[in-house]
């Protein structure tokens, strides 16, 4: 069942996630990755890590898919301005890095690789993924990058204030 | 059990400077009503008087020359923070998230003095300008907090952190004087390729942790070692060389290794010159301490079967082809900035040579003080050298026209002694006998033959010799080419970076001189990695 699951959100994942990058216009883009978010908090949840799935929906499928559409809104690009499809061969190269690199990781996956920590056996000691386990982890273990964090979101919104303000 | 005191005084320096950096912001708010409360009985008359006498003050700019002050007083208690710590014992902080030790500190210090030169730059700059603001100055804080917490890290979530505070920070100061289009460029580049090389970085932490299932650098080790006796998970050797390469590749990105230097010349030709001498000296500083902590203590044990030869490997060739490119595109140059930005492509090579010798355990203590010892050298001659370049640019920073060769002509008559100061911070940047920058290139490359690096240190000397070309260039047009132009005398406002300049002369000097004592405060640092 498990199996089952993964597999039809992997491929949701991969399809929407080329849709993003493929599509032209970029509105169609957007809805794209929603969908591709929706699809990898589904893999989330297969993990047993339920907040990080909930966040996933609420911030990125919410709020910043509502911003990236009012970015792409307000830039209001024409049908001429998106440009015709172009076959270059960068893109053909990284069309073939791509391949090589995706069959490089089948071929791995089909020698499975064992992680160092077990998601079931976690779970069912710590209640690992619930809000009560990521709270201790955020407050405890991990309070330093926890308090650098708001240091970094107070720099990111003194910078967003300087680049956007009058010409200095 | 959580943490308590003793975790936040390990980290003092950080905590200063953010709190300078708030105070600043804060600063800014009052600044701007009681100016405003105290301009409104002017009468109209009196407007015009002023304006009159002062054309390009706008009558609204309030006076912010304190903000100068005020930021480098508090990179110097941030200092006095590092070297009054400096001899304690190492410990671990935060339950190993963050370590305060001897190579920390030594690093930390290493980015105040970097910050509180800066500061005295900026100052004359930017008053020039009239584009004092006080996010300038704050942003330059929170950037060096960012750069003393890397240099603590020993996790690697706060080293991610700590790394985005540190460039978000230098993403809007590169785009600080928005006046003309290149800083724009420059920041957009950099913000760009910073994204994808934080991105990368992410990616490489994400297959450690699969492998090991820890961020901590120790738990890392154990997993490393583990690995290498066979004993680990199936497949974790594979994902413990796909981890460390990619967090290399992350940070030959931040340190400007070749191939990871495109944008360099971009971003460093158009920020402006205070903040380019602060980027260069201070990412270095925290880059290469942080790069070093990965690498030395998460993937060092000797025995490790990373590879071939571990990350030896990868740092000897990164080093290699740094040292060779970075002074062959320095060549051509004609603008004394790009020179410079390739110079430090060059000088990241160097430092390159002393991580490598750091992959060997006897040669560790030695490759690490020289490691310090280039770090604290380059960042003085190079702040210096920017500084020099601020006080030319900023008659030039309007028009864009830049600092082409050509506007350094006959600076020696002019100003003899911002000719002097020029041409020190050039020779030691060649590594020239009685500067801090010969010392620093004798020690790195002493501990690389100690590490049986000798092909590298011998190929890094040929490189050095190319070098001298075009460092020695700028010395000939500054007193041998006859003066061309006229018009590029600097202007007023150059106490502040008077001082600055001379201070980062005497430092290349005591450095070069006396090396000795460099060497033994920064003793208690050699033996952080020892094991």
């Amino acid at each position: 069942m498990e199996a089952v699951l993964f597999y039809i959100f992997a491929i949701g994942v991969v399809v929407a996630g080329a849709q993003v990058v493929l599509r032209r216009n970029p509105i169609y883009g957007a809805v794209s990755l929603v969908a591709c978010f929706f699809f990898l908090a589904g893999i989330y949840v297969l993990l047993s890590a339920h907040l990080i799935a909930i966040l996933q929906v609420m911030v990125y499928a919410g709020a910043v898919m509502v911003l990236f559409v009012f970015v792409i809104m307000l830039l209001n690009l024409k049908e001429e301005e998106l440009g015709e499809m172009h076959v270059t061969t960068m893109k053909g190269i990284g069309l073939a890095a791509v391949l090589v690199l995706v069959g490089f990781i089948a071929w791995k996956a089909l020698t499975p690789v064992q992680f160092a920590r077990d998601m079931a056996v976690n779970e069912q000691i710590h209640g690992f993924g619930g809000v009560k386990a990521v709270g201790n982890v955020l407050y405890r273990s991990s309070v330093l990058p926890f308090e650098v964090t708001s240091l970094l979101l107070l720099v990111a919104v003194v910078s967003a204030v300087v680049i956007a303000k009058g010409k200095i | 059990m959580t943490f308590n005191a003793n975790d936040l005084l390990g980290v003092l320096p950080a905590i200063i400077l953010s709190i300078g950096a708030l105070l600043l912001l804060m600063s800014e708010v009052f600044l701007s009503t009681t100016r405003a409360a105290a301009q409104a009985p002017a009468s109209p008359g009196e407007r015009v008087a002023q304006t009159a006498t002062a054309p390009e003050i706008s009558s609204t700019q309030p006076d912010r020359r304190y903000q100068a002050w005020l930021a480098a007083g508090v990179a110097a208690l941030g200092l006095w923070a590092a070297l009054s710590q400096l001899g304690d014992p190492a410990i671990s902080l935060f339950n190993g998230a963050a370590m305060s030790d001897g190579f920390g500190r030594v690093v930390a210090a290493t980015v105040c003095g970097a910050l509180l030169i800066s500061c005295f730059v900026a100052f004359g700059y930017l008053e020039w300008l009239r584009a004092t603001r006080g996010e300038f100055y704050a942003l330059t804080l929170f950037s060096a907090a960012g750069m003393c917490l890397l240099a603590q890290a020993t996790d690697l979530i706060v080293i991610f952190v700590s790394l985005e505070v540190m460039s978000l920070a230098l993403y809007a100061l590169c785009a600080y004087l928005r006046r003309g289009k290149r800083p724009a460029e420059a920041a957009f580049k950099y913000f760009i390729l910073g994204s994808f090389a934080s991105a990368i970085f992410l990616y490489g932490a994400a297959l450690g942790f699969g492998a090991t299932g820890s961020t901590r650098l120790a738990d890392i080790a154990a997993g490393v070692r583990l690995a290498a006796t066979g004993g680990g998970p199936g497949g974790s050797a594979g994902l413990l060389f796909a981890s460390v390469a990619l967090l290399t590749a992350g940070f030959a990105f931040k340190v400007a290794a070749v191939p990871f230097h495109m944008w360099v010349p971009d971003v460093y030709d158009g920020a402006p010159a205070p903040v380019t001498g602060f980027m260069a000296a201070g990412v270095k500083a925290a880059a290469f301490a942080v790069l070093v902590r990965i690498l030395v203590s998460g993937f060092g044990d000797p025995s490790s079967s990373i590879g071939p030869h571990g990350w030896q490997q990868i740092i000897v060739w990164l080093a290699a082809l740094t040292m060779f490119f970075g002074n062959l595109l320095a060549v051509p140059q004609r603008s004394v900035k790009r020179m410079l930005a390739y110079s430090s492509i060059a000088h990241a090579g160097y430092l390159l040579v002393a991580v490598a010798a750091m992959g060997n355990a006897p040669s560790r203590p030695d490759a690490t003080q020289g490691l310090l010892f280039y770090l604290a050298s380059y960042g003085a001659t190079v702040i210096g050298a920017f500084g020099v370049v601020a006080l030319i640019e900023r008659k030039f920073a309007l028009a864009g026209t830049g600092d082409d060769l050509s506007s350094w002509a006959g600076l020696s008559e002019r100003h003899p002694a911002l000719a002097a100061a020029m041409s020190l911070f050039m020779l030691s940047l060649a590594g020239v006998p009685p500067t801090a920058g010969f010392m620093a290139k004798l020690t790195v490359f002493r501990s690389a033959i100690e590490a049986g690096l000798a092909p590298l240190a011998i190929f890094g000397v040929l490189t050095s010799v190319a070098g001298l070309y075009y460092y020695l260039r700028v010395v000939v047009y500054v007193y041998m080419v006859p003066e061309g132009r006229a018009d590029s005398v600097p202007g007023g406002r150059v106490l502040s970076a008077s001082i600055a300049l001379a201070s980062c002369a005497l430092i290349v000097l005591w450095m070069g001189i006396m090396p000795g004592s460099f060497s033994a405060m920064i003793q208690s640092a050699s033996g952080s990695f020892g094991r």
